[in-house]
């Protein structure tokens, strides 16, 4: 009976903060007020200050959890009605898509080499710019610490979405391929919860580089990390 | 009735995510089940196995709150404080730097090429 009133909530804690930070973000339309930041931020204050494990917070969280599943498979609606814009730019696509899964992963390997990182971690950070359940199956089957390829996932992410549009503006991005690609080949799932805003186009060209990158990263992520290492 | 209809559809959006990760399980293909859900769908809907209209409230729905379902997941990073202590800290510019990276080629690379084919198209109008 107590777990399922702790259940019942930490699924309204994260749904009522979430819609009172999404009320936030529209009216004073900061960058900074992003309702995923905001609201994580928040769950975590509360978590900390009550002294709540996460464990017990994700009785309830994995409530909300359970629709991230369909959500993913909704988004071959955009994908579908945008089907025609694709095919016209499958290459552009592909090569987008492939250079920046090689080069997300090589600076990766590269720069925590140099800062002298345990293999462990190295493996880790690799798959960081592909979608959790794919970076996961990645670092596992490399030797890395799954739990902590979560937490480097979402920081690529939240870099990808807050950074992310004014990178993209300073670089002179100014298609809705260009936006896309780079937001679904950086910052995965999170990247294209970002692109919906922008628009259909946005949001179909980010699911297609978020999928194809989590195909093609975990192909190349073992040989990536058997040259490099 | 507009619920029921959005309920029912996002009951199928659960169907495909149960047949994903049993194709996951039964073939081990690099891919998650929600993932092989969403290519399911989409060559449903290209055959014309299933029909837009069937799906599209629903879809929208779950779509129009897509960050929120990450929270769970975010909010675990809780649980890592201690890893990004001393030289771990290092590890958070790292991954930044790094994804800007692959956001710099990925984009400007797709730009360039997309842009490439309509002048070429142009060219043959």
């Amino acid at each position: 009976m107590r777990i399922l009133m702790v259940s019942i909530l930490f699924f309204m804690v994260t749904i009522a903060t979430y819609l009172v930070m999404n009320f936030m973000h529209f009216k004073y339309r900061k960058a900074f007020l992003l309702p995923i930041l905001t609201t994580t931020v928040g769950i975590i204050l509360v978590l900390v200050v009550f002294k709540v494990p996460y464990e017990t917070y994700m009785l309830g969280g994995k409530w909300v959890d359970l629709f991230l599943g369909p959500a993913i498979v909704a988004l071959a609606i955009p994908l579908y009605k945008q089907r025609e814009l694709i095919k016209q730019n499958m290459l552009a696509i592909l090569v987008g898509v492939v250079l920046g899964v090689f080069v997300g992963m090589t600076s990766g390997i590269l720069f925590t080499n140099l800062v002298g990182f345990s293999e462990e971690i190295i493996y880790s950070i690799l798959p960081k710019s592909i979608t959790t359940p794919i970076a996961i199956q990645i670092s596992a089957s490399l030797g890395g610490i799954t739990s902590l390829t979560i937490a480097f996932v979402m920081i690529a992410g939240f870099t990808g979405i807050i950074i992310g549009p004014m990178f993209m503006k300073w670089l002179r991005i100014d298609t809705t391929i260009g936006r896309g690609i780079g937001l679904g080949a950086a910052a995965h799932a999170l990247g294209t919860s970002k692109a919906i805003e922008y628009g259909e186009e946005e949001a179909s060209y980010s699911s297609i580089a978020m999928t194809l990158s989590a195909l093609i990263g975990s192909i190349v992520g073992p040989v990536m990390a058997w040259i490099l290492l | 009735m507009k619920y029921i209809k959005i309920v029912l559809q996002v009951l199928v959006l659960y169907g495909f995510v149960f047949i994903g990760n049993w194709l996951q399980d039964l073939l081990n293909v690099p891919l998650s089940g929600s993932i092989i859900g969403l290519l399911l769908l989409l060559a449903a809907l290209s055959l014309k196995i299933y029909r837009l209209e069937w799906i599209e409230s629903g879809a929208y729905f779950l779509l129009a709150y897509l960050p929120l379902y990450f929270i769970p997941a975010t909010v675990g990073v809780m649980n890592y404080w201690h890893v990004f202590a001393g030289t771990g800290f290092w590890l958070i510019p790292i991954t930044m730097i790094s994804t800007l990276l692959t956001m710099w080629i990925s984009s400007t690379v797709s730009q360039f090429f997309s842009r490439k084919s309509a002048e070429k198209e142009a060219e043959l109008l």
